[in-house]
């Protein structure tokens, strides 16, 4: 036995892989709708994460449908002016918070223990909560626009468009309410993951040999931690004033708007941070496998990944070019936006040197990976058009950032997102979804996209304001929204695609082995898909790459945990509880924030219910004793 | 597939279809281009601009070909081959770091040095224009010649023009694509944007929109900017000075009863002087067609045959309409309301509604009669008879027939 393998012959040249009749069955034990109900498995977690968030993807994207059906032709009036202005602020609400953030958490969920070699996360009910409170916040603020009152102040929510004296209809309360229910979601995920990153690594595996991916993860709750409390107080502010009658957004009391806005910014900067870095780790893992190399700069990788975060905190006002802060803000926000790119620019540049030299093999999961360093660059790019200031009076608040945000976010985010999808589907169902239907999604997604936002770069500097309902003929604009709303629609055809190969080949692909791909972490030396208890032995780390350069004790515990076939009981392996309990905390918790717009009754009731759960919870062990 | 001749084609077509576009951009047939500019401070943008263009496309192109020239080059070709198992390279990092830190230097340095001239305090001797943002319309004052109007300004070129920025109620922001960037309009705050048009540039009109979502009609918020020469400026702005040029009842006594607005006409003038009626307008013959809206009109009835009196509209105006509650018309002096635009001049306005429609008879009848089905969430009522109120959900009970708007059109289109 070598004491190195080489990427490309994993383990299956020792113990080759015979599949088992139905092996997306093999190894799950429960799959009834209660256990999946009751599950604190992270796996599960991240499973149910995938389903709501993809969902919420394609309600998003219907939304986007009608908003370029709209735009697709000057002065028409498919939706009213109320109905517009109420799904483009629910198309930017559902994408960023319920699309792509949990679509993040999906693999968060997922990927994190496995990649540490853990069994769970450090808080298993803590972590079904988080999913449950996602999805009934995401129900809150979605289902509004069924009865026409869907949030209408835009997904950034401007005072005092959105106090009580301009808005007073429910349409706000859904948006103030539901973020904060959003919010605990994030929060609540954010310290069960950085608990587990740091307590529950394997031995062995120090910070610098993690995978990229739970490194850039672990960036990302540090993010949400410190920038979600910045939202909250304005919300809180906002709520405060349209309930209890005080003045934080007053203007007739002297209120000054900039507080909504610098509260908004401090959390909506590092949130598009949050968006796009782990969609970077995604990319980074992906990368390396089908170059048959390892990441190029792992450690620069790391630090700027880090820096990212951080600079990331310095850079919010450069949203507020157009208000009048003075040349001094001005000038010292340009900088610091400028000064981000640069770690930016590092990370594209490592990915191209991890391609550099290598064996690249052209699976859809690479080409999305690859589609994301391509595609990341113009919306970065764009980016940087933005950061100065006597520039970006033309460009702000017009289609140009429209153009830009959906490059970092649509060609970033979201390729990225795909390709995880495509790489980790066999780890997630045991089967692999189909290639060639997966290089028509690439294509067609990749010239879709192109297509509906490359003209929006034109129709921006063209003159053509954000944010509005129609516009008139004869603008110079007709021609570029024509090309993005066929564009769109294309879009549509490159998602049918996607769903399609997605739900067949979960029920009959090709069924895969614990590595198909040949890659190195740990995740892929477990069967697929993964047992409940995930490593039947914790395995030892000695590198980055346990099974490209590992040594022999790294091999040894892979062989072990590949095997697979036997049950947690059978290995005495202690497993957590299956409970209700986190869903009931949820459900009284949304249902309390509810009460707030229903009534005192309702708030009281629920809020006691949430107690009294809460405290079961608590006084309830995670799993059976054991020794 | 990759390197296959349908590649190759797809991306010759993809170059080809972004020349066009990126050609078409500079064609002159863009109206509210930001890509010609008119002022020193619009050649300020367009510089840094340039110079962002150019190294955006030198990054894109060199990025972008060589993770093209490596995904190609590096493809597959064996399944046995161990690529070398690079971990990095510290000299190619430090390389990759300084240089797009140098590169945004060149930005940097304009960059800051564009801020601070572009902020400072306009000349004394500029124009003076006070903006006023309101759901949805705009409200210009100039200050100097105590003239106040709404959703159009006439500029002098070759004169330093600063406009004060401020609004009545949420947040908008000011921008004439063509001319200047823009400026936000902040609650409780006053903004400042200034610049001066080049001699150069001639009589013609402009776009201008609100760029900051501030509600149901965001969109329709539109001015126009019509710059001029400064004699014709001097012309106009004499024009504005002057009361309503229809005048049918004699005139009014000398103390107004409610002098809370600065356009409340001071001495009632027997009417406007030989020079303020041959006050500059700008002829339509030189109006450009796409400052001209073409925004079709909504279903409602109105018959169009209808005559109009003038004199009946007059009365009809501070009566039955009771449009004196909200608009202003310098010279009739029973109509002082300011929720809405100021009327003096309306009949020479390029646009009604804020730019939202042709002024002629046909729209703005059906502007009177139905105002909120027009613009949605204007706050000008419903008023015409029967005519269904959106934002109530119901019929007007009372209101004006067809024949009395018609002549409150008589009026208006009069007050030139």
């Amino acid at each position: 036995m070598a004491t190195t393998y080489h990427p490309g012959s994993d383990l299956e040249v020792l113990t080759p892989y015979t599949p088992s009749p139905t092996p997306a069955t093999a190894t799950v034990h429960k799959s009834s709708l209660w256990s999946w109900i009751t599950t604190t498995d992270h796996k599960k977690i991240g499973t149910l994460y995938l389903f709501t968030s993809l969902f919420f993807f394609i309600w998003g994207g219907v939304e986007a449908e009608i908003i370029r059906a709209q735009l697709g032709g000057p002065n028409r009036h498919l939706v009213s002016a109320e109905m517009y202005n109420q799904i483009f602020t629910m198309h930017g609400t559902t994408m960023v918070f319920l699309a792509i953030m949990p679509l993040s958490a999906a693999f968060f969920n997922y990927l994190i223990p496995l990649q540490i070699g853990a069994r769970d996360v450090a808080f298993p009910r803590l972590n079904a909560f988080s999913y449950w409170v996602y999805l009934f916040g995401g129900l809150f603020i979605s289902l509004p626009i069924f009865f026409k009152l869907a949030p209408n102040g835009g997904w950034f929510g401007y005072v005092p468009l959105t106090t009580r004296t301009y808005t007073p209809g429910l349409n706000v309360d859904f948006w103030v309410v539901g973020l904060q229910i959003l919010g605990i979601s994030s929060l609540a995920a954010a310290f069960n993951f950085i608990t587990t990153i740091i307590n529950l690594r394997a031995p062995g595996m120090t910070l610098m040999r993690m995978p990229i991916f739970t490194w850039m993860s672990f960036v990302v709750q540090f993010l949400i931690i410190l920038a979600f409390p910045a939202i909250t107080v304005a919300l809180f502010f906002l709520m405060m004033d349209r309930f209890f009658g005080t003045a934080f957004y007053d203007m007739a009391k002297g209120a000054d708007p900039l507080l909504w806005q610098h509260l908004f910014w401090v959390f909506g900067h590092p949130e598009v941070y949050i968006l796009i870095l782990p969609a970077f780790g995604l990319v980074s893992e992906v990368l390396p496998t089908f170059a048959k190399k390892p990441l190029f700069g792992y450690p620069v990788m790391v630090y700027s990944g880090i820096l990212i975060g951080f600079l990331g905190f310095g850079v919010w006002a450069h949203h507020m070019f157009a208000v009048g802060m003075g040349p001094v803000a001005d000038s010292v926000f340009s900088m610091t936006t400028m000064l981000i790119a640069i770690p930016t620019g590092v990370k594209i540049f490592n990915w191209i040197g991890t391609l550099a030299q290598g064996q690249i093999r052209y699976t859809t999961a690479n080409l999305f990976a690859i589609g994301l360093v391509g595609l990341f660059t113009i919306g970065g790019i764009s980016g940087v058009m933005h950061s100065s200031p006597p520039a970006d009076l033309q460009q702000t608040d017009s289609y140009f950032i429209v153009a830009h945000f959906h490059y970092v976010l649509f060609g970033g985010s979201i390729m990225g997102i795909f390709a995880g999808i495509y790489y980790y589907f066999p780890k997630l169902f045991g089967r692999m979804m189909d290639e060639k239907l997966g290089k028509a999604h690439f294509w067609v997604n990749i010239i879709a996209m192109n297509l509906t936002f490359f003209p929006m770069h034109f129709s921006g500097m063209l003159g053509m304001p954000r944010r509005i309902y129609t516009y008139d003929a004869g603008q110079g604009w007709e021609t570029f929204n024509a090309m993005s709303t066929g564009g769109a629609y294309l879009i549509v055809v490159a998602t049918l695609i996607f769903l399609f190969n997605f739900f067949r080949s979960m029920r009959s692909g090709t069924p895969a082995g614990p590595n198909p791909w040949g890659a190195a972490t740990l995740e892929w030396t477990l069967p697929s898909p993964v047992p409940e208890y995930n490593f039947a032995t914790i395995p030892t780390v000695t590198s980055r790459y346990p099974l490209w350069e590992g040594k022999d004790v790294d091999i040894e515990s892979a062989r072990i945990n590949q095997q697979g076939g036997k049950t947690a009981k059978q290995l005495g392996i202690v497993l957590p509880y299956n409970t209700i309990k986190p869903l009931l905390v949820a459900l009284f918790l949304v249902l309390m924030f509810c009460g707030l717009l229903v009534g005192q009754r309702l708030l009281i009731g629920a809020a006691a219910a949430m107690a009294i759960s809460l405290y079961a919870w608590l006084t309830s062990p995670l799993e059976p004793e054991h020794h | 597939m990759i390197g296959s001749p349908r590649l190759r084609r797809l991306a010759t077509f993809g170059a080809a279809a972004t020349l066009a576009l990126v050609l078409g951009a500079c064609a002159r047939d863009y109206p509210n281009t930001t890509f010609q500019p008119h002022s020193e401070y619009g050649r300020a943008i367009d510089f840094i601009w340039n110079r962002l263009l150019l190294l955006g496309t030198l990054v894109f192109i060199f990025v972008e070909g060589v993770l093209l020239f490596v995904v190609f080059k590096y493809r597959r070709r064996s399944d046995d081959v161990v690529p070398p198992q690079t971990h990095g390279n510290t000299a190619l990092e430090i390389t990759w770091t300084l240089i797009p830190a140098a590169i945004l230097v060149f930005i940097a340095v304009p960059t800051v040095r564009t801020i601070f001239e572009t902020q400072t305090k306009a000349p004394a001797n500029a124009l003076q224009i006070e903006v006023y943002g309101h759901q949805w319309w705009w409200e210009f004052r100039y200050p100097e010649y105590n003239v106040v109007t709404a959703n159009e300004i006439y500029i002098p070129t070759g004169r330093a023009v600063n406009f004060t920025l401020r609004t009545k109620d949420v947040l908008h922001s000011f921008w004439m694509p063509q001319l200047s960037g823009k400026r936000d309009l902040i609650a409780n705050h006053t903004n400042y944007i200034w610049f001066t048009p080049d001699s150069t540039v001639p009589t013609t009109v402009w776009n201008g929109f609100c760029t900051e979502y501030c509600g149901a009609s965001h969109a329709n918020m539109r001015f126009r900017v019509v710059t001029v020469k400064p004699d014709q400026f001097a012309s106009w702005i004499e024009h504005q000075q002057a009361p309503a040029f229809f005048n049918a009842a004699p005139a009014a006594p000398a103390v107004t009863p409610a002098a809370n607005s600065a356009n409340a006409a001071p001495a009632q003038p027997a009417g406007p002087t030989p020079a303020q009626l041959a006050g500059f307008i700008i002829p339509k013959e030189q109006v450009p067609a796409y400052t001209i809206p073409q925004t079709p009109l909504p279903d409602i009835k109105f018959d169009d045959r209808l005559a109009g009196d003038a004199a009946r509209g007059q009365q009809l105006f501070t009566g039955a309409g009771t449009c004196n509650a909200c608009h202003t018309i310098s010279g009739n002096p029973l109509a002082v309301g300011t929720v809405g635009p100021n009327l003096t001049h309306v009949g020479s306005r390029i646009a009604i509604g804020a730019g939202l429609y042709a002024n002629d008879a046909r729209h703005l009848a059906r502007w009177i009669k139905n105002a909120r089905v027009m613009k949605p969430g204007s706050i000008m009522p419903t008023l015409g008879k029967g005519q269904f109120d959106p934002q109530s959900n119901s019929a007007v009970p009372g209101g004006l027939n067809d024949q009395q708007v018609a002549d409150i059109v008589a009026y208006l289109q009069a007050l030139k």
